[in-house]
């Protein structure tokens, strides 16, 4: 159905791809992963004949018999979206922000067909991917939708015409694990039903695991290794991938108790946060213990981001109490609230937006000690950057000129500098490749084992929480529905929505991956 | 929406308040005044005074000014010193016809920036983008009245299509019977701001070019030029009417100039001759009417673009 031979794609000296060689049946699912930069999106986008002017392709892409490469713009135009169509990862900005889903999907049916009633056939596609009342969406705009119901509405759009291949980039990673889980579902079932074969690029094993049928390794624009999903998953044979494999937290692997309790370094009480009347926070209450790491977990909008930012001053709370330290937070004043500053360390998510571009490392890490007055800067910064492993060449490095995972540990040094007795830490891996995320979190381990420092660590990721922390407390719109120890609360959950979420996660095993589908129901 | 627009009318009436005030403050520190530039330059001391204690000018400013304002909000402009008319009636004459140069100037040059824009957008970074922003960088850095003499010399002098000076009708109709006359002044108003609305369009075309949605549009097959008239555009539209109403100053002062180069008689050219004689209240009058169109213009421009953009209209319940 799709060949890649040969395929190479060079941008400037970049090779972005080399000599990759797979292919794609019909009515089957095609896994192409890999970290980032490992050339798999190039690779899959090449089949649009969608790549930037400057790339140089050698090779041949073959498509129903056809090489893609030989066509002119015309007859690639004619292809696109009617033979071979493609899902998005980001569904938001993926859709026309000015036109109404109506008018987008009307568009991709009549630029390849001719029928008589467009709107009608629209209809049919939205209730085909399960969106409900289908003609009242017909007139509503991107934004008037969720995540997921956006992307069922691109999936309506790829298979508006009945392609032979469906190409999906990262079509799940922008959503939260039980849309994901829907979504997957629907990817599924669609290609049961319509026979259409799926190029599927992913940097998730859970994903893969769940939709795919044979994998393709993918690794610095090479193709290391492609086979059975069972074979490959289960039976590694190239290196790479058992690294990878084995890089991908997994839940149940956690192995941290909850501690006896001691005196609590933060206590949040009936806390509330109110935007525009909707409550974000909704009556939350927990406590974290001196040397306890406490994971939030939660979907997105569930308000774990928001009840960080209250433990910190960096957001007033409505009604409730935060103390820090024995403080209530709330009758100190901003000169009040910096010795207790001094004591808490935050790192985010996205280290490549949260460092100053214009300073260097040694600078970045040395704020924090300058703003507390503090001795000896120097060798302070020197020790830091080799307890998170970043050598004395980086020191001088600024931001840009480091990788991502190199920027997340300049993050955890500067949160470390003032050696603080509680670090609050939002998603500091989800932006990361696995591979990276995995040695990240062990020098994170390593160092509050070391350090003893107490933690909050929000995160959606259920098996890196699992891995990291002494008691979970799991969010879902605003309010703590289940708290209580790690073992607990992943080994036995009590509530209906924690019992959803660790069903919802894909583990990297397709044999149990395919069992948990099954029980799930 | 009821809301915002009343709050957003509240800080406008703020706005202008503010603006009678500190025009009205600045005008009489100007040297002369009224009385030298009315009576001319052999009248006596005395002759001096008896004007400024006839007119009220020897009170102090903060007085006069509430005189003022109190004749203002009964929708009393004053009277013209100079020309002996209440200021009301001239502005009210010459309003439209300045309204008439204004927006035949942006229509034309809406009519060339939108296509200039885009086609430089979708042909970005070669030799004919490279020429064209060039070109219209250089009408919009030539002053206005640089530009319009060049106009009267090439066109109204050496070549002879059109004459040199604009419509000098009374009314409206009469200005677009005389239409001829009337090219000049449009061609050199639409000058100003051409190159602002191609340059804004061109740069936010390539931006839009570059989202995600058009890569969706690529991906169903959507040919180059759908993709630009029925995805970008209407995104890139949204923004040029905002900017629109912000520049309606910009527009105005343009037709101060342009009306004065052709001896056109609008607003521009009665606030000129005011200027030159201090002629208060006109010169307070028209400075007025601008206040109001600037905040009507950018109140205008949000609203528009908010009816526009389906993200900033209100979602149904």
């Amino acid at each position: 159905m799709l060949d890649y031979h040969h395929l190479s794609i060079t941008f400037g000296d970049v090779e972005a791809a080399k000599a990759v060689s797979f292919s794609v049946r019909p009515g089957e699912v095609v896994a192409v992963v890999g970290e980032s930069g490992s050339g798999k999106t190039v690779t899959a986008m090449s089949a649009m004949g969608l790549l930037p002017r400057k790339a140089e392709v050698t090779g041949e892409i073959v498509l129903g018999g056809r090489n893609i490469r030989q066509l002119t713009n015309k007859e690639l135009r004619e292809l696109r979206g009617n033979e071979i169509a493609m899902v998005f990862q980001e569904p938001m900005t993926a859709l026309n922000p000015v036109h109404t889903i109506g008018w987008q999907l009307v568009e991709a049916i009549t630029l390849h067909q001719d029928i008589a009633d467009p709107k009608q056939k629209a209809v049919e596609l939205l209730t085909m991917v399960g969106l409900d009342r289908p003609e009242q969406r017909l007139k509503q705009y991107p934004h008037e939708l969720s995540g997921g119901m956006r992307q069922r509405v691109m999936i309506a759009m790829a298979i508006a015409c009945d392609p032979k291949v469906i190409i999906a980039d990262e079509p799940t990673t922008a959503l939260d694990v039980t849309v994901q889980a829907e979504i997957l579902d629907l990817l599924r079932e669609l290609k049961d039903r319509l026979g259409t074969a799926i190029v599927l690029i992913t940097h998730s094993m859970g994903v893969v695991a769940d939709l795919a049928d044979r994998v393709v390794v993918m690794y610095r624009g090479e193709v290391v290794e492609q086979g059975d999903v069972e074979d490959v998953l289960i039976r590694p044979g190239h290196d790479y991938t058992r690294r990878l494999l084995a890089a991908v937290p997994r839940l149940g692997s956690g192995s941290r108790q909850a501690e006896a309790a001691t005196e609590p370094v933060l206590k949040v009480r009936n806390l509330v946060v109110s935007f525009a009347g909707q409550r974000a926070v909704d009556d939350i209450s927990f406590e974290i213990g001196k040397g306890e790491v406490l994971g939030l977990v939660g979907e997105s909008g569930s308000g774990k981001t928001t009840a960080g930012r209250c433990t910190v001053g960096l957001q007033k709370p409505t009604h409730g109490s935060v103390e820090l330290f024995g403080q209530d937070i709330a009758r100190l004043s901003t000169r009040g609230m910096r010795p207790l500053t001094a004591r808490i360390g935050m790192i985010f998510q996205d280290p490549a937006s949260s460092l100053d571009p214009r300073m260097t490392v040694a600078e970045c890490v040395a704020e924090p000690l300058v703003l507390h007055k503090a001795k000896n800067h120097k060798e302070r910064i020197t020790e830091l950057l080799d307890a998170v492993e970043l050598g004395s060449v980086t020191r001088d490095r600024y931001p840009h000129e480091l990788s991502g995972g190199q920027r997340q540990r300049v993050s955890i040094a500067r949160a470390l500098a003032l050696d603080p007795d509680l670090l609050i830490a939002d998603e500091p891996t989800s932006a990361l490749d696995v591979s990276v995320q995995a040695s990240i979190l062990e020098l994170f381990l390593d160092l509050q084992r070391r350090l003893k420092f107490s933690c909050l660590f929000i995160s959606h990721d259920l098996a890196v929480v699992d891995m990291l922390a002494n008691r979970v407390a799991v969010m879902h719109k605003g309010r703590i529905v289940e708290q209580g120890s790690r073992a607990d609360v992943f080994g036995d959950p009590r509530e209906q929505y924690t019992k959803r979420l660790l069903a919802a996660a894909p583990v990297p095993d397709p044999v149990e991956q395919r069992e948990r589908r099954v029980s799930r129901g | 929406m009821a809301r915002y627009l009343l709050w957003r009318v509240l800080q406008a009436a703020v706005v202008i308040f503010v603006v009678t005030v500190v025009v009205f403050f600045l005008l009489h520190q100007i040297p002369g005044g009224p009385a030298r530039g009315i009576l001319g330059v052999q009248a006596t001391e005395d002759q001096i005074k008896a004007f400024e204690h006839a007119q009220g000018y020897d009170q102090p400013v903060p007085i006069q000014y509430l005189h003022y304002l109190g004749r203002l909000l009964q929708g009393d402009l004053g009277e013209s010193f100079q020309l002996n008319q209440r200021v009301a009636d001239l502005i009210g004459a010459r309003l439209p016809k300045t309204l008439v140069l204004t927006v035949l100037s942006t229509l034309v040059a809406l009519l060339v920036a939108i296509p200039l824009g885009v086609w430089q957008a979708v042909r970005r970074n070669r030799p004919t983008d490279y020429l064209l922003s060039a070109l219209t960088l250089l009408i919009y850095s030539t002053p206005v009245f640089l530009v319009g003499f060049i106009f009267i010399i090439v066109f109204a002098i050496n070549a002879a299509w059109f004459p040199v000076e604009a419509p000098q009708a009374d009314t409206v109709a009469g200005v677009f019977a005389d239409s001829q006359a009337l090219v000049l002044p449009v061609l050199t108003g639409a000058g100003v701001v051409l190159a602002v609305f191609s340059r804004y369009l061109r740069s936010s075309v390539v931006d839009n070019l570059d989202e995600d949605y058009v890569r969706t549009a690529r991906a169903k097959g959507a040919s180059e030029a759908r993709i630009v008239t029925r995805h970008v555009l209407k995104n890139s539209l949204t923004s040029l009417v905002a900017m629109l109403g912000y520049y309606l100053p910009v527009l105005f002062s343009g037709a101060l100039v342009t009306e004065k180069l052709f001896n056109y008689p609008g607003m521009g050219l009665l606030f000129w001759n005011a200027a030159q004689t201090s002629d208060f209240p006109i010169l307070l009058g028209v400075v007025l009417i601008i206040s109001i169109a600037t905040v009507t213009g950018s109140l205008l421009a949000d609203v528009a673009q908010a009816l526009i953009d389906p993200r900033t209209r209100r979602v149904k319940a």
